[in-house]
């Protein structure tokens, strides 16, 4: 019993020794335990994305080391974000449109090229929905009656103003012609909430994730009048998008993946090669028609130009809402 | 309602892998229920990952079972420490830890526990027949009909605090003051964060329960600590007396539909259904002086409401894909991920899973009651643990919880301060509950009393524009007055004492 006891530890020990050995030999990055910050609580976007990607990098053997999935909630991102950016390279953060518009809308000193650009990973589409027994039956009516009287029509919203739900709308409205700092928003506290509330006639249309009330449209519950996207979104191929209804307007409600700042070119050209592998997996794929998301791989370089060009729409966007600082 | 599906559901349910993930999950939910600051949205959080690689069916059973089974656990440090696990489990603070200190903890573990039994098997009941039209109930409470509701919540509470009404109402403006913290979202401005992006959000009440109750609570013992040694509590029986059966057994079964409706409305939840119950089972009952005292109704009633609310929040889950609280958000992302999407299609496209679910319910129920009946014996045992080392526990687990919230130490300076603030409150006889009930509700009050205002153009008629609104400005004068009322009959029927009883039954 005890040789049987002191060979195991001794196999054991080799096992270990020629683990550590097999690290070392690699050498280089990643050399320790990988964290990717979710900049929310648990439940959300941003922690699934996190959850996700920790998942399929493992299950698929695309990364060696552990990953570690580490919640930092407030500030729209900024607690992560900030969090992010004291740590070495091991440690990545979800992102989204609000590492731009929270500098934007002056609620943080934190700028997008603080930090390193790694990837976009996917997108949702946003949608403009009314009651199921709304007069309007098509977009370019609800913006027509919007422009004749844009203080009449309530539209809802979650959770707050200057995110992708809000700014779609914006833009759309002000292709369209008409002011969007004039628009009458109800500020709910969530997606859901937003839906309750068009469900229960409280408010005129909503403007939300297409994930929100997609459901919803499909069961005669609401009409979405249009989505954001480039073609007909999948299972509501007969719900227009923007361009149809006339609304020179594509617009992504994107995740991606950023670095602390200055990681080296080795580090980012490691992300690139792992990540470009994984989006093509089954699982990965699994995961974003679960979500309703769609794929919207760039890869590093490819998001720093992107992030640069989105910078500059939300600028505007921001602008034209009347909610610039 | 269709009988194959449902079943089908009775089927999957009772499937042994399935009532092994009810009792695990029964069980986790009691203990993090019973510890301060972690709770169900937490513990279902931790679980994500695990749930991955589980069928959906199980990992919803297995979710939802953590939700009410922390419900039960909740009044468990109510009832021993005073210390609530959650903004539920507040009400049984009332009369429950005032009956440990009469030596009657086993009493009070034993019939909340039955209490919360009853009442979720209400609520399950409820469910099976009525989702459909409660969801479409749910649709006619708009932001007047919310901020009602939340103005009935905190008539109550003021309306408890009889004889230190000044105080109450004190607490409950400071309750408000703190909850005005955070990101106004109507305007995207922030209110009082001096800088912290950190308080953004605003101050978790949770942060304010821990430290309040728990921390405060053993700061205030530590005072008194010589004083307590001598009187040695006594725990007397594990089950209750056929007296405290007879007065609770009404209270619980006018509660468990009240708590249950009240939980079907999003964002409503069980700290709203526990309060109201409470309230309106003191201002009806005969002996609403012995209410605060360790009556066991008022232990009973506010129970049998919250674990019913528990139940009816789960249908805006699954009918409509819409979360009506933290945990239940928390589980909506879990879900999702797992391919299942509640929601309108949910009942029709995956049947057998909606009643799988709803059958879980019930049976989680049947095995809440015996595992939180069989904890009693051990559990009255933390009474008799000496203050040296329940109390460093107490304040362990107190920052373990905060730290679970958002993972950031600062909330470590804020539960102190929190503490400081309830041994202070203590010292000075102020009622704690309207403090942390007006936190709770009043940001959702706030802005559901803006949107109202603002979707009517500034006019105040949208408060009395439908019949849910009226109905809840009634309910709401009533509950400021009817103790107003009842004095004045009180008296009168003290000049003529011939025919007391009528009054009261008449009310």
């Amino acid at each position: 019993m005890r040789k049987i006891g002191f060979v195991s530890i001794l196999i054991l020990i080799m096992l270990l020794a020629a683990c550590s050995s097999n690290a070392s030999g690699s050498k280089g990055y990643p050399d320790k335990n990988l964290e990717i910050v979710a900049p929310a609580s648990p439940g959300g976007g941003w922690d699934l994305t996190a959850r996700s990607l920790e998942k399929v990098l493992t299950d698929e053997n695309l990364v060696e080391q552990n990953i570690n999935v580490v919640n930092k909630p407030g500030g729209g991102g900024e607690v992560g974000w900030k969090y992010l950016k004291s740590k070495d390279a091991h440690t990545l953060a979800v992102n989204s449109s609000l590492v731009l518009t929270n500098n934007l809308l002056g609620q943080s000193d934190l700028t997008y090229n603080e930090f390193t650009p790694i990837a976009t990973l996917a997108t949702e589409w946003q949608a403009l929905a009314v009651p199921a027994d709304s007069k309007y039956s098509t977009a370019t009516e609800f913006l027509e009656a919007t422009k004749e009287n844009p203080d009449s029509m309530k539209i809802g919203v979650g959770p707050g103003l200057g995110n992708d739900d809000h700014l779609s709308l914006v833009q759309a409205a002000s292709e369209f012609g008409i002011n969007p700092s004039e628009l009458n928003f109800l500020v709910y506290e969530g997606g859901g909430d937003v839906v309750t509330a068009l469900l229960g006639g409280h408010v005129d249309a909503v403007t939300t994730s297409l994930s929100e009330v997609k459901d919803q449209h499909l069961a005669g519950k609401l009409k979405i009048l249009a989505v954001s996207s480039d073609k007909p979104v999948e299972g509501i191929e007969d719900v227009p998008t923007w361009q149809d209804e006339g609304v020179d307007m594509v617009f992504p409600h994107w995740r991606g993946l950023m670095g602390p700042p200055d990681m080296t070119e080795e580090e980012i050209a490691y992300w690139d090669e792992k990540i470009s592998k994984m989006v093509e997996t089954e699982q990965w794929k699994k995961v974003l028609d679960n979500n309703d998301w769609e794929s919207f791989y760039k890869n590093s370089e490819e998001t720093e130009a992107f992030l640069k060009e989105q910078n500059d729409l939300y600028q505007k966007l921001v602008k034209d809402s009347g909610m610039m600082k | 309602m269709d009988g194959g599906s449902f079943i089908n559901g009775l089927m999957i349910a009772i499937e042994p892998i399935n009532i092994l993930w009810i009792i695990v999950g029964g069980f986790l939910g009691t203990i993090v229920g019973m510890l301060p600051g972690l709770g169900p949205a937490t513990a279902v959080a931790v679980l994500i990952p695990i749930t991955f690689s589980m069928n959906p069916v199980s990992a919803i059973i297995l979710m939802a079972a953590i939700y009410y089974g922390a419900m039960y656990g909740g009044s468990r440090s109510s009832i021993l420490l005073n210390t609530p696990g959650d903004g539920s489990a507040i009400a049984a603070t009332f009369d429950g830890y005032p009956m440990a200190k009469k030596g009657q903890a086993g009493e009070a573990l034993a019939i909340s526990a039955v209490a919360s039994f009853i009442g979720g098997l209400i609520a399950v009941v409820g469910f099976i027949f009525l989702a459909e039209p409660l969801a479409n109930f749910a649709l006619e409470f708009g932001p007047a009909e919310y901020f009602l509701l939340m103005l009935l919540t905190l008539s109550a509470i003021v309306a408890l605090s009889i004889g230190k009404m000044v105080k109450g109402f004190l607490a409950m403006m400071i309750g408000l003051t703190l909850s005005t913290v955070g990101i106004d979202t109507q305007t995207g401005v922030y209110r009082f964060t001096m800088g912290l992006p950190h308080l953004s959000e605003g101050i978790d009440f949770l942060i304010v329960i821990i430290g309040v109750y728990a921390i405060g609570e053993v700061l205030y013992n530590f005072l008194n600590i010589d004083q307590q040694k001598k009187d040695k509590k006594k725990v007397g029986k594990v089950w209750f007396t056929k007296d405290q059966w007879k007065r609770s057994k009404w209270p619980i079964l006018r509660s468990g539909p009240l708590g249950f409706l009240i939980g079907v409305l999003p964002g409503a939840g069980g700290s709203i259904a526990s309060m109201i119950s409470y309230t309106s089972e003191k201002q009806i009952s005969k002996r609403s002086e012995e209410f605060g005292d360790g009556a066991a109704e008022g232990l009973a009633a506010p129970e049998s409401a919250n674990n019913a609310a528990s139940v009816g929040a789960m249908i805006p889950l699954l009918t409509m894909g819409i979360p009506g609280s933290g945990t239940t958000a928390v589980m909506l992302g879990a879900l999702i991920m797992l391919g299942l999407r509640p929601g309108p299609l949910l009942f029709e496209q995956q049947p057998e899973t909606a009643w799988a679910l709803v059958n879980s319910m019930f049976l989680g129920n049947i095995a809440l009651v015996i595992i939180n009946i069989l904890l009693v014996g051990l559990l009255v045992k933390i009474l008799d643990t000496p203050a040296k080392v329940l109390y460093p526990i107490i304040v362990l687990l107190a920052f373990i919880g905060t730290y679970t919230l958002s993972y950031s130490t600062m909330d470590f300076f804020l539960l102190l301060i929190f503490g400081l603030f309830g041994l202070m409150m203590k010292i000075m006889d102020i009622p704690i509950a309207p403090l942390v009930l007006a936190l709770i509700v009043g940001t959702d009050m706030e802005q559901n009393f803006r949107m109202a205002v603002l979707s009517s153009n500034g006019s105040l008629g949208i408060f009395f524009s439908s019949g849910v609104s009226i109905a809840l400005v009634i309910l709401t004068l009533l509950s400021l007055f009817y103790p107003l009322i009842i004095k004045l009959v009180k008296k009168k029927s003290q000049k003529n004492t011939d025919q007391p009883e009528q009054v009261y039954k008449s009310s």
